[in-house]
């Protein structure tokens, strides 16, 4: 029996990516050193919360965690999916066991039902909203589409949470070759404003600041007020704005400003707004939040090609690359799209894909 | 955003056979130039008490692994400029694209 190489890394960072690398490769994880200096050495709640967030949605999956938890070893099982239900931790949000979840799912044997309890939108991951209006829409370019859904049953914003999330997601075979070069021109703009346990104008007041700066540019502006009541606003009060700005081609840019104690909604609102034309302005037919989401499933695609262009990489994105060569032996060509233009950073990222299949799935 | 971007970046030799963090290749350094770091004099320490360097994870307790970069609130103020707001304007359908 071939001996199966071991993925190994050091550090806290990045822990999500490397677990989900690992599922998906087959290949078990060890990662090392994981705040060793620290007054409070060893993973977080919420990193034990998605280490078990991770078993329950696959079988046969082995976690080994040292004494002090600065250590651990994942050797990964298959992807079962079906019906789960995971009592986030108030620590932080949904968004940041869902984001690893969405790479996982398309690959379950069974269709995943996923309830998440918690959190539905903070300032260090992706809200509940922009991975139901941007994330969800992003995989739909590998042929991810049909049943694929997130309902936000219940608001819940920090510190005490108390909301609900659905999400629902298909599973596929394989994954669909990219081909996505052209940017297109930015034709219409949405948001989502909520606010809850406070007064409900300040959604409308958000809007109307929104409005005064995106206006200038298109018509085609909806910002919608998402009015939650009662049991389904959660427990503690807060409001937020998330935009998008969706192009010609399909491209999707968004930014999402959540409410800190003292700040007025309009300067959430005017704050999401700058954020979004920053996003705009670094180009490429992906926003920036979501290139490793596509990368990944570039690298999963079928023996092609799958060409993407994108702004500059983050350091997120850099590191995900530095791993994804490690567990697949996949590494990117990156050159600049236009390189007749020096003042343009757009980049052309391109790859030869895996041709990953999706073997967990059960025929019938 | 700066004269490092426009003086083209080899993002392959960065990414693949560099030894930067992404952060540092993010911020703008260069591989030649990195070497600043190692050569901390301690020479004269003859405390038994040596002060811990203050590594990444000592100093970023809470920002790990988050998917939202902190907003900037001073450099999204530049939005407030007239000229900046026009010059995406060719970015969007109702912009000219000779622009």
């Amino acid at each position: 029996m071939a001996t199966v190489s071991v993925l190994r890394f050091s550090g806290h960072q990045y822990l999500r990516h490397r677990l989900v690398l690992s599922i998906l490769s087959g290949k078990p994880v060890r990662i090392d050193k994981i705040r060793p200096d620290d007054q409070n050495p060893g993973l977080r709640d919420y990193e034990v919360s998605l280490l078990r967030l991770l078993e329950r949605i696959t079988n046969g999956t082995v976690i080994e965690i040292n004494v002090t938890g600065t250590a651990i070893l994942l050797k990964p099982g298959i992807i079962t999916g079906g019906n789960v239900t995971h009592e986030c931790p108030l620590s932080r949000s949904i968004g940041y066991f869902l984001e690893p979840v969405v790479m996982l799912a398309p690959f379950s044997k069974k269709p995943l039902q996923l309830t998440l309890r918690g959190i539905t939108s903070n300032d260090q991951d992706l809200s509940a909203d922009l991975i139901r209006t941007v994330t969800l829409p992003h995989l739909q370019l590998f042929g991810i589409s049909e049943g694929l859904e997130l309902r936000i049953k219940k608001r819940g914003s920090p510190p005490l949470g108390g909301g609900e999330i659905q999400f629902l997601c298909p599973i596929i075979k394989q994954v669909k070759t990219l081909n996505f070069v052209e940017p297109g021109k930015i034709k219409r703009i949405r948001g989502i404003a909520h606010a809850v346990r406070v007064s409900p104008q300040f959604s409308n007041r958000m809007i109307e600041t929104s409005r005064s700066v995106l206006n200038r540019y298109i018509p085609d502006i909806y910002l919608y007020s998402d009015v939650y009541k009662g049991e389904d606003s959660g427990k503690s009060p807060g409001y937020a704005l998330s935009l998008l700005a969706e192009s010609t081609t399909g491209a999707v840019h968004c930014s999402e400003v959540v409410s800190r104690p003292g700040t007025a909604p309009e300067d959430i609102a005017l704050l999401a707004s700058r954020a979004l034309l920053s996003e705009i302005k670094k180009g490429g037919c992906v926003d920036r939040k979501h290139q490793t989401l596509i990368l990944l499933f570039m690298v999963l695609g079928s023996e092609d090609v799958g060409r993407c262009k994108m702004g500059e990489p983050t350091a997120r994105t850099i590191q995900f690359l530095r791993d994804v060569r490690d567990a697949f032996g996949t590494s990117f060509k990156i050159v600049p799209s236009d390189p007749s233009d020096p003042t343009s950073s757009e980049l052309l990222f391109s790859c030869y894909g895996t041709g990953y299949v999706n073997a967990n799935r059960s025929l019938a | 955003q700066n004269a490092r971007s426009s003086k083209r970046r080899d993002w392959i030799k960065l990414i693949y056979s560099s030894s930067l963090s992404p952060e540092e290749i993010v911020r703008g350094d260069n591989p030649d130039s990195s070497n600043s770091l190692a050569n901390e004099d301690n020479a004269d320490d003859d405390d038994f008490f040596t002060l811990r360097p203050k590594t990444a994870s000592v100093l970023n307790e809470d920002g790990d692994d988050t998917t939202k970069d902190a907003l900037n609130e001073e450099e999204l103020k530049q939005w407030e400029d007239e000229e900046l707001l026009d010059s995406i304007r060719h970015l969007f359908i109702t912009g000219s694209s000779s622009q």
